[in-house]
């Protein structure tokens, strides 16, 4: 792991203000759809807390075993089917809401990730294993089928345009 | 020997400090996921299900349109998305504009887009959302019409 020293800087001050803001003038115009809001927060926050903490050891195990040049030969440019099939199956594995991931890739593409496998992956996210029987139970057999079918080479193609949009890592 | 060692301690911290390090990066993006936890919860208020499936008018090419935005609009678990979905067909909204509405709700998050650009920059989001959004509709598309030939 390359040390990059970077100073530690907050960052989304501004966007949690003006959500801050936003909370202040509902409260003065609709007090209790505020307070709904908040209460929905924080069961969102209790409920992603768990899963921050896995991002969080994911994290750490893969920048103390994964040297930026293994994750560059991965994930990167050099990496071939194995990068795009890793992106694929990273994205239909994992947890919780999107934005929980956001630190975790950020931290792979400075080391060397394409950009084009963190679109793969955010796009095969719609995937979720743990849900298929209640997508089953709603929608059918035939439909939860095609419809992974679909997503999973939708976001491969995802990544190749993208890929053709953005030759160069656009970091 | 002792200069080999002196060369790779630097390369190889321990695991505490990596560990100290990445939550030193999550602590860091803090304010930004209070953000979004915070619109999360206005939107998840704000844009009832009931008012979304109020948008919804018939037509089967305009429905799939409707479905992309208001599954991009909306927040909250996938299960939401599915349990609305379910009650949307019962209402006879069309498949396409249901699985446009469920894919959306997962690949595309109005909420998410001001850390989305805090993270990964502009042009990376909008290249991402245009073809999240493009291919939400050509899925929901290619889904219904090929499960339509299959039962």
């Amino acid at each position: 792991m390359k040390e990059q020293d970077k100073p530690f800087v907050f960052r989304g001050k501004y966007l949690l203000l003006i959500v801050l803001i936003f909370y202040g003038l509902l409260f003065i115009g609709n007090s209790q759809a505020a307070q709904l809001a908040l209460q929905k927060s924080g069961k969102t926050l209790v409920n992603i807390v768990p899963i921050l903490l896995m991002v969080i050891l994911l994290t750490s195990l893969l920048n103390f075993f994964l040297q930026p040049q293994q994750v560059a030969r991965h994930l990167g440019e050099e990496s071939g089917g194995k990068g795009w099939f890793w992106a694929l199956a990273a994205g239909v594995i994992s947890h919780g809401p999107m934005y929980i991931w956001y630190p975790l890739l950020e931290d792979l593409r400075s080391h060397g990730m394409k950009d084009a496998f963190i679109v793969v992956f955010f796009a095969s996210r719609t995937i979720k294993i743990p849900l298929l029987p209640m997508m089953i139970d709603y929608f059918g057999l035939a439909f939860t089928i095609v419809l992974s079918f679909y997503l999973l080479v939708g976001a491969l193609i995802q990544g190749l345009i993208l890929e053709i949009l953005q030759p160069q890592n656009g970091n | 020997m002792n200069k080999e060692q002196n060369k790779r301690s630097p390369q190889k911290p321990t695991f505490r400090k990596v560990l100290q390090k990445s939550a030193l990066s999550f602590l860091a993006i803090s304010p930004l996921l209070l953000g979004i936890i915070g619109l999360v919860g206005l939107f998840q208020v704000l844009v009832t299900p009931k008012m979304l499936a109020t948008l919804f008018r018939g037509n089967g090419v305009i429905d799939t349109l409707i479905g992309t935005l208001a599954g991009a609009t909306a927040a909250g678990n996938p299960v939401v998305s599915y349990l609305l979905g379910g009650e949307l067909l019962n209402q006879g909204i069309s498949l396409y504009a249901v699985s446009a509405f469920v894919i959306s709700w997962v690949t595309l998050g109005l909420s998410h887009l001001p850390a989305e650009v805090e993270v990964f920059g502009g042009r990376f989001t909008l290249y991402r959302n245009i073809l999240a959004f493009v291919f939400t509709m050509l899925i929901a598309t290619l889904t219904t019409l090929t499960v339509q030939v299959l039962t």
